[in-house]
Parts: C-alpha cells; sequence; structure tokens
C-alpha cells in the first residue's frame, strides 16, 4: 500500500479501512464540528469527514486526522494493523534514509491554485473556519496545518504547526514560542529590523506532510515528507511571495507577519488538556491572498484531554527522534516511548545500565535537546522493563526510583507557556522546570544480595512449569488468554 | 441590536460611565461571526441603558454571568497604514 500523496488520498483510505467515517448530513461549524472531532478523539472512535458545512456549500471537513496508531499506519501506507513499535521502526528507516529533494510543480499543476482570492476579494471568512470548542477566543483557521516560512540569511525552509486564530477577515493572531524555528527567526531578525517575515498557511496537507510539520527532527520538511513517502514533495509557488507551498494542499493562505503591531489571542484548549495560556498579544499574520481547491476540505484538530494527533503524533515523533539523539551519543539505550496519554510531557527510556550516571546522562541530552521545551519528565527504567507496558514502567517507578536519590530536579530550563504547572511568572517567560526518575538499580549494589529481585509468573517459574500451566490454563476452567 | 462579546480577566476593566477601548467580538449570525474589532464604547450594567448587548468572558473562556448595555461610539485603526 502506498503512502497518500493528498488528504484527499488520505480520507479514501480511512473510510476504506473503516477509520474514517463519511457525515453526509449538514453540521455547523460554530461549535458542532469541534464537538464531534472531540467525542471522536475521546471515543478513538473513526475520523469524522463531514461532508455539509452550514454557510459553507462546497467545503468539507476532515476532523481527528491522525488521533489513532491505525491511521498514523494508513498515512505510511502501512497496513492498519501495524504495531507501535513496528511503526516506529518504519518512521526510523525511512528517516535515516537518503534525503529526497522537493520538486516545484508549475502552477497549473497545482490544484491548490484553482481558485484564487486576492485584493478586497481576500476574506477569511469565505473559509469555514470553526469555531473548535466553546469559549475559544476565536475561530481557529490552522490547527491542522503548516506555517511554512523562511530564514532571511540562511534559507532554512521551516513547515511549523503554530495555531492561528481568525482576528478578523483579514488578519489572524497566533502563538509562536520564542524556541521554537519561527519564533527564533522573529526574535533574531525581523523584529529587530522591523521587517515583515512572509509566511504561508497550508491546510489540508497530506498526513506526511502534516507529520513532518509536527515532528521536531532536524531534516528539513520539505525533505522529511519526501523521506517519509518515498517521492518527491510536490511544491509551488506562492502568488504574492517567494515561499513553495504543497501544491496538492487544499488551503493556502499568503501573507505577511507584522514586526510592529499585535492583536489579541486566545484562549484556546491546548493539547494539555486545558485553557492554560490566557488571552494575550501575539504574533499577527496579515492575509493578502487566499488560493484552494474546488470542494476543499480543511482539516481540524480538536485538543483536549487525551487523545487527540497533537499528543499522539509528538509524543510518537518526539520519543523517535531522542531515540536517534541518544543513540548517536553511543548510549545503549533499548527504546524510547512517550505514551500520548501524558500529553508528549514524559518521556520513558530503556538502557542497559552499564555504568553509573546513566540515567543522569540521559536526561541532560533530553533536556538540554531541541527536543527539551516539549516535555518536562524522563523515566529510565532498565532494558527488561517494557517501555511499552505501562503497568511495567509503573512498577518500575513506584518500586526502584529512591525517593531522595533517584529523583532528578533541574531549574531554569526553556519551557513553554501551556504548562498546567507552571506559575504565571514562569508561562510568560517560557521558563521550565524537569525532573528526572532514574528507576535504575544502583551499580555499587550488589546484584546478587542487595538487589531485590522480581516475583512475577515468568521470572520465578521454570520453563516447564510455566508452559505446564500455560498448556493446562483453560482445562483449569479459565477462559482463552487473548 | 447587536450582540457582542468581549474577554476580560476581571469584569471590572468595564468601567461604567465613561469612554472605554475594547476589543469585542460580533455573536451576530453569519459568515462574520466571532470576528473582532477595537472600538470606543460605554458599557452599562443596566442592559436597557445602550442599543447593543454585551456577554462577557474571562481569561480562560469563562461565562461571566455580567451582562452589560454597550453604545459603541467609534472603531479604533491600531493597525499601521502599511498594513491595511
Amino acid at each position: 500500500m502506498a503512502a497518500p500523496r493528498s488528504n484527499r488520498e488520505f480520507v479514501e483510505a480511512c473510510i476504506k479501512s473503516g477509520d474514517a467515517v463519511r457525515i453526509r448530513q449538514e453540521v455547523d461549524w460554530d461549535n458542532e464540528a469541534g464537538a464531534i472531532v472531540r467525542r471522536a478523539c475521546e471515543l478513538e472512535a473513526p475520523a469524522p469527514f463531514m461532508e455539509k458545512i452550514k454557510d459553507y456549500p462546497g467545503f468539507s471537513y476532515f476532523g481527528a486526522p491522525l488521533s489513532t496508531y491505525r491511521r498514523m499506519a494508513i498515512s505510511l501506507g502501512m497496513d492498519p494493523a501495524s504495531s507501535l513499535p513496528e511503526i516506529g521502526r518504519e518512521y526510523l528507516k525511512r528517516t535515516n534514509s537518503e534525503p529526497i529533494q522537493p520538486v516545484l510543480v508549475d502552477r497549473k499543476d497545482a490544484p491548490c491554485k484553482e481558485n484564487i482570492l486576492r485584493g478586497a476579494d481576500v476574506d477569511l471568512c469565505k473559509l469555514p473556519v470553526p469555531l473548535v470548542h466553546d469559549g475559544d477566543g476565536g475561530r481557529y483557521v490552522g490547527t491542522w496545518h503548516a506555517v511554512v516560512t523562511k530564514h532571511p540569511v540562511r534559507g532554512d525552509v521551516n513547515w511549523g504547526m503554530y495555531r492561528q486564530m481568525m482576528w478578523d477577515s483579514r488578519t489572524m493572531s497566533g502563538a509562536v514560542f520564542p524556541f521554537s524555528d519561527l519564533g527564533k527567526a522573529l526574535n533574531e531578525y525581523y523584529l529587530p529590523r522591523g521587517e515583515s517575515c512572509p509566511f504561508a498557511t497550508a491546510i489540508g496537507l497530506s498526513p506526511l506532510a502534516a507529520m513532518a510539520a509536527c515532528a521536531p527532527s532536524p531534516i528539513p520538511e520539505p525533505e522529511l515528507v519526501g523521506m517519509l513517502s518515498g517521492e518527491p514533495a510536490r511544491l509551488v509557488k506562492c502568488e504574492t511571495n517567494d515561499l513553495e507551498v504543497p501544491a496538492d494542499a487544499e488551503i493556502i493562505i499568503e501573507g505577511e507577519i507584522c514586526p510592529d503591531y499585535k492583536v489579541e489571542e486566545g484562549p484556546f484548549g491546548e493539547y494539555t488538556g486545558y485553557r492554560t495560556s490566557p488571552r494575550d498579544f501575539r504574533v499577527t499574520f496579515r492575509v493578502n491572498c487566499i488560493t484552494y481547491r474546488n470542494n476543499a476540505t480543511m482539516t481540524i484538530s480538536n485538543m483536549g484531554v487525551p487523545q487527540d494527533e497533537g499528543q499522539l503524533l509528538r509524543s510518537f515523533s518526539l520519543g523517535l527522534e531522542l531515540e536517534k539523539l541518544l543513540k548517536s551519543q553511543g548510549i545503549p539505550i533499548t527504546g524510547v516511548y512517550m505514551h500520548p496519554r501524558s500529553t508528549h510531557h514524559m518521556m520513558i527510556v530503556g538502557v542497559k545500565p552499564t555504568y553509573s550516571g546513566i540515567a543522569s546522562q540521559i536526561a541532560q541530552l533530553a533536556f538540554g535537546s531541541k527536543l527539551g521545551p516539549w516535555f518536562h519528565m524522563v523515566v529510565v527504567v532498565d532494558d527488561k522493563t517494557d517501555i511499552y507496558n505501562w503497568n511495567e514502567v509503573y512498577h518500575a517507578l513506584c518500586t526502584r526510583c529512591h525517593p531522595a536519590n533517584g529523583i532528578h530536579i533541574y531549574r531554569n530550563a526553556p519551557g513553554t507557556p501551556l504548562y498546567p504547572f507552571a506559575t504565571p511568572h514562569e508561562r510568560k517567560y517560557s521558563i521550565g522546570s524537569k525532573v528526572l526518575f532514574d528507576c535504575l538499580w544502583p551499580l555499587d549494589w550488589d546484584p546478587v544480595n542487595d538487589v531485590p529481585t522480581t516475583v512475577s509468573f515468568k521470572s520465578v517459574y521454570s520453563q516447564e512449569i510455566q508452559d505446564r500451566v500455560t498448556s493446562n490454563w483453560t482445562a483449569y476452567g479459565y477462559p482463552p488468554v487473548k | 441590536m447587536n450582540q457582542w462579546e468581549v474577554f476580560v480577566m476581571d469584569v471590572a476593566e468595564l468601567a461604567e460611565g465613561q469612554d472605554i477601548e475594547l476589543t469585542i467580538r460580533t455573536l451576530n449570525p453569519g459568515l462574520h461571526k466571532y470576528t473582532y474589532k477595537r472600538v470606543r464604547a460605554q458599557v452599562s450594567s443596566d442592559l436597557k441603558k445602550f442599543p447593543d448587548q454585551l456577554q462577557v468572558r474571562l481569561g480562560r473562556g469563562q461565562m461571566s454571568k455580567s451582562r452589560f448595555s454597550i453604545k459603541v461610539l467609534g472603531d479604533v485603526q491600531r493597525m499601521p497604514a502599511k498594513y491595511l
């Protein structure tokens, strides 16, 4: 099965496999669509493809595109029943392959140019921008999308998933954290010079383009899309600036980020499951042009309590990118996993404890890396603990982590304003605190006389006894074990 | 009659009996529902004093029980002319 090359191919593949449902009755953009997506997330239900939107004939919504591992597997062209470790191995294999450069296509071959609004015709309200959660500060244009920018000096292209709220017909405001690629470019270059930063927001991306925009990979996103899909990403020039955008995207919004003007943004239901960051004056995007496909589909992510695609995909990619980093440093890890239900705050690392201080080394690398601001907890367990099995990790955390010796706190680290536990001061200045839970038995303990032995079916009985009990299980009167 | 909504951290920001500047969004049905503008206005807890109605939300989107009537005196343009 090939990876879907567009959002449309992805929707069809998901419907075919039973991982999306086609909703034919009219849905209101004002709360109802958002509520459907939210409920689908909380039930881990098929993704809703809403074909008829009130006030917006010809447009549709696709919600919760990647909020299950099944849909993530489909996006990679894999069997939807693939296990998480299988999906992870495939991601690592593809992202460790040779970069595949994007190709630039002519605008006549770019479906995103089928309709073009310029000048006085530009009006964001012509798009079915949803009110995602009741009480949000506005209708959110960008919830599952890519904001495309280019560094003015280095020329680095950045696709980032920076949320964008519609302020008025031609203005959006968004949360751009100072440690993000766009945040650095704005603070280092554009704002001090008072220069506008060209941007393009691409909505309704292929799932792998969305994955690339969401992943904290050091690989430029257009190349990453190619590596993930196995073929070059198709890009096309914008109408009003020099940026290049995915040609098969459903909607493109072009404009400039204002260096000298801010409007209010938020509050918004966030990936942590709360509204944490208050309404504030944030980065302002002025819109100059809108292009879109015929019968365009707007993608919606509804963030909140687990699990939504932000949690799932960021957990997935953060864990795997940290795995790459730790392996590059020669640390004998067995794997890295971040459970989406941690709202990508807890990193679980399995390691063969071959030397003292290895957990601390892992934590310092993790927190000190570009990935670090997105999580604040690292749990290090040994190589015999299954990092994907929360029961085992929880048991290790509660029994092997010494309350005085095993918990290490790191203060004054980069953080996000969205940490629900952070003080108002910390949120305002993106100040974080981090914690390591070292669940390894100390190497200076005698392995025979000091280290406790685990008591479980698999660890204390001989293989012969285990086999006998297992094979007789139903004969004892128990139902079969699935 | 128009329906408006405002976000404040504290309802005390809505001082009665004086001209104040507010960022308000329209709740009128239609394609432009929830779009904002900056205005000079007067507000009153007497719901009949002014022609339009103002609903209030707090910092995290919580609906306030306080309701006001509002008179929009004029738009305030903060955006630099080069972006208009």
